[in-house]
């Protein structure tokens, strides 16, 4: 017997239980769905995320403050108070692997323009910002540094705000106002920035952008910051940037806590191993759908022996071999998981393709993940055919014809 | 005449528990080419137990059989597989056909082992088909024939290796009366054409219209007489 007349035995058995075969295909089904879907997903959603944080910027440090805790004399000290323009700049001239420090501060709320109002969050910052995050102006200018030197009224649009207030309009020249609880603050418009998509933390286009010191004299009234975005000189120097704001924070702090230094290197491996973990997680939980399928195939296919005792007594008596129950059998068996994933491939896909368009990222649907997903069906039911047939090859012809 | 069964001295021994049963106590004849023979005896004379070590599909517990000369005592599993496969037509008392398999596709089944090529296959299975008048009942299936058309169907398919013998057990156990009467007379006709024949049975209407009757009784022959079927 050869493989052609085995699939098509195997074929005829299998339409004969179209509902069996199907319910025992399930299992397989799900697996490899879960299996091509999960790594579809994850791996559109890692580049993703790396393309975001590249996004940021390069050679990005981002400081913070973090409150802590007093123990025992010490008292807790909010490092929030510690982080100024004047730290910024200190930083910037005693760290010789920093080119720039960018504070900035941020806050929120309701943007008027005419009949149209949008709830926006509000950088402030300075002009630095728009080179340490490669960020483009498409009309009008960034923040000048006489804008923060003077406080002056002037707002730069993220280029999705410009398009919710403004549409086809030319927002340049024009006036906003700007809400905050029961203030009202004017603005000119003065420029709008290239689009930069969807970034990690935050959409950079949806918000706006404002001399820093409007924020801090006029809105917030405060002397403090709430981030340094520091940018390494190069990449070689990031890791040496990262120390020196350490040791520079922790001699103005008088303590290691209290602040957290987050390098865009970091964030990447970190972005990377939770993406990892996730897969594999995930993975995981194909693989154990892979094994249920494998063993509802194999109970199906013990069944399928047993019901057709008699036809395997047949084909003994018309000269059937052990090996052509073999591999009718091992074949039969592979059709049935091999349909199945099949199948699951298909629903992988279009689990893939429903979740990236709901989410916001590409599914990246990789053949060497389909082929690996599809061989590992194969593969179980190759392993879970083996003994169902091992049992029908070597049944006695005499006990399996009598075989009522 | 050619020797095509030589049996002798062939004895079953089966182990129920303790107690052993003889199946077969020294059973010995001979069969030549283009013989028409019956098998005849009650249940429990030993003769399922011939039929199956005369289809190779068991051997005995001592004695020899000879198929055309080959002393299957000695022959492995796929030996054995492949005399049944070149030199025997089973035909079953209930068919044993594939039910999802087409006339033409079942008669085909022993040529597939035989490792025949799918175009000759199907045009042996195509002739023999037509000689037991199923011509225009090709590609159905069997749930779509009579019981009379299943046992020719079955018969096409015993013949379509040229076997050396066709061993029949209980061919037309299912059948009616008339239905019966045509596959015997169906027999006859491929016996007289040149195939050998034997029939198991334990009815002796149908032996009759074979040749020779062997008679089986606990494990015996008791009686070797010529049938009616001499004159057909």
């Amino acid at each position: 017997m050869n493989l052609a007349e085995a699939i098509r035995s195997a074929v005829w058995s299998l339409q004969s239980n179209k509902l069996r075969s199907f319910l025992s295909m399930l299992g397989i089904i799900i697996g490899v769905a879960a299996v091509v879907g999960i790594v579809s997903i994850g791996l559109g959603a890692q580049a993703s995320v790396l393309d975001r944080v590249s996004a940021l910027g390069s050679n990005l440090i981002m400081i913070s403050p973090a409150p802590t805790l007093g123990r025992g004399a010490s008292v807790s000290t909010d490092a929030r108070e510690v982080f100024t323009v004047e730290l910024a700049q200190y930083m910037e001239e005693r760290a010789p692997s920093m080119k720039r420090v960018v504070p900035q501060v941020q806050t929120s709320g309701l943007l008027l323009y005419e009949g149209t109002n949008l709830r926006a969050s509000m950088v402030g910052t300075t002009p630095a910002y728009k080179d340490v995050t490669n960020y483009e102006v498409r009309a009008g200018r960034f923040l000048h540094e006489l804008d923060v030197d003077q406080s002056t009224p002037v707002m730069v649009l993220g280029s999705r705000a410009a398009e919710r207030l403004f549409g086809e309009a030319d927002p340049l020249g024009e006036q906003l106002t700007f809400v905050v609880g029961d203030r009202r603050y004017s603005f000119t418009v003065v420029g709008v920035m290239e689009s930069k998509g969807q970034v990690f933390m935050g959409n950079y286009d949806s918000q706006v952008y404002v001399p820093l010191s409007f924020v801090m004299e006029r809105i917030l009234r405060t002397n403090t910051v709430s981030t340094l975005m520091a940018q390494a000189v190069s990449a070689a120097e990031a890791g040496a940037a990262v120390q020196q704001a350490e040791f520079l924070l922790a001699s103005r702090l008088g303590t290691t806590d209290g602040f957290t230094i987050t390098s865009q290197d970091e964030m990447l491996e970190t972005m990377g191993e939770v993406a990892f973990t996730l897969q594999l997680m995930l993975g995981a939980i194909g693989g154990i759908s892979l094994l249920v399928g494998g063993i509802g195939v194999m109970n199906i296919m013990l069944v399928s022996v047993s019901e057709r005792t008699r036809e395997i007594g047949t084909r003994k008596a018309l000269g059937a071999k052990y090996r052509d129950l073999l591999l009718q059998f091992l074949v039969e068996s592979l059709v049935l998981s091999t349909s199945g994933g099949a199948l699951g491939l298909i629903l992988g896909a279009l689990i893939a393709n429903a979740v990236s368009r709901f989410g916001d990222w590409p599914a990246s649907i990789e053949l060497p993940a389909l082929a690996v997903a599809f061989g590992f069906s194969a593969l179980v039911g190759l392993v879970a055919g083996v003994y169902p047939a091992m049992q029908a090859a070597k049944l006695d012809p005499v006990v399996a014809l009598s075989y009522e | 005449m050619s020797l095509v069964i030589e049996a002798r001295d062939l004895r079953k021994i089966y182990h129920m528990g303790e107690e052993e049963v003889h199946a077969l106590r020294g059973v010995s004849f001979k069969v030549v080419k283009q013989e028409f023979i019956s098998i005849m005896g009650p249940s429990g004379s030993g003769k399922s137990t011939l039929l199956h070590i005369l289809g190779c599909l068991d051997r005995p517990t001592s004695g020899e059989l000879l198929i055309e000369g080959q002393n299957i005592q000695k022959a492995t599993g796929n030996q054995l597989a492949e005399i049944r496969n070149r030199r025997i037509g089973f035909v079953f008392q209930n068919f044993n056909l594939l039910p999802k398999a087409t006339a033409l596709e079942n008669v085909e089944l022993p040529l597939i082992y035989a490792g025949v090529r799918r175009r000759e296959r199907r045009e042996r299975a195509e002739v023999v088909l037509e000689r037991v008048g199923l011509a225009d009942r090709m590609a159905h299936r069997p749930p779509e024939l009579s019981g009379g058309q299943r046992q020719r169907v079955a018969i096409a398919r015993a013949m379509v290796t040229e076997p050396t013998f066709i061993l029949a057990d209980e061919p037309t156990g299912a059948l009616d009366s008339k239905t019966s009467a045509q596959i015997m007379e169906l027999f006859a006709e491929l016996n007289a054409e040149g195939n050998t024949i034997l029939i198991i049975t334990h009815d002796p209407t149908v032996a009759k219209q074979t040749k020779r009757i062997i008679h089986l009784l606990d494990g015996q022959i008791i009686k070797d007489t010529a049938g009616d079927g001499v004159s057909a």
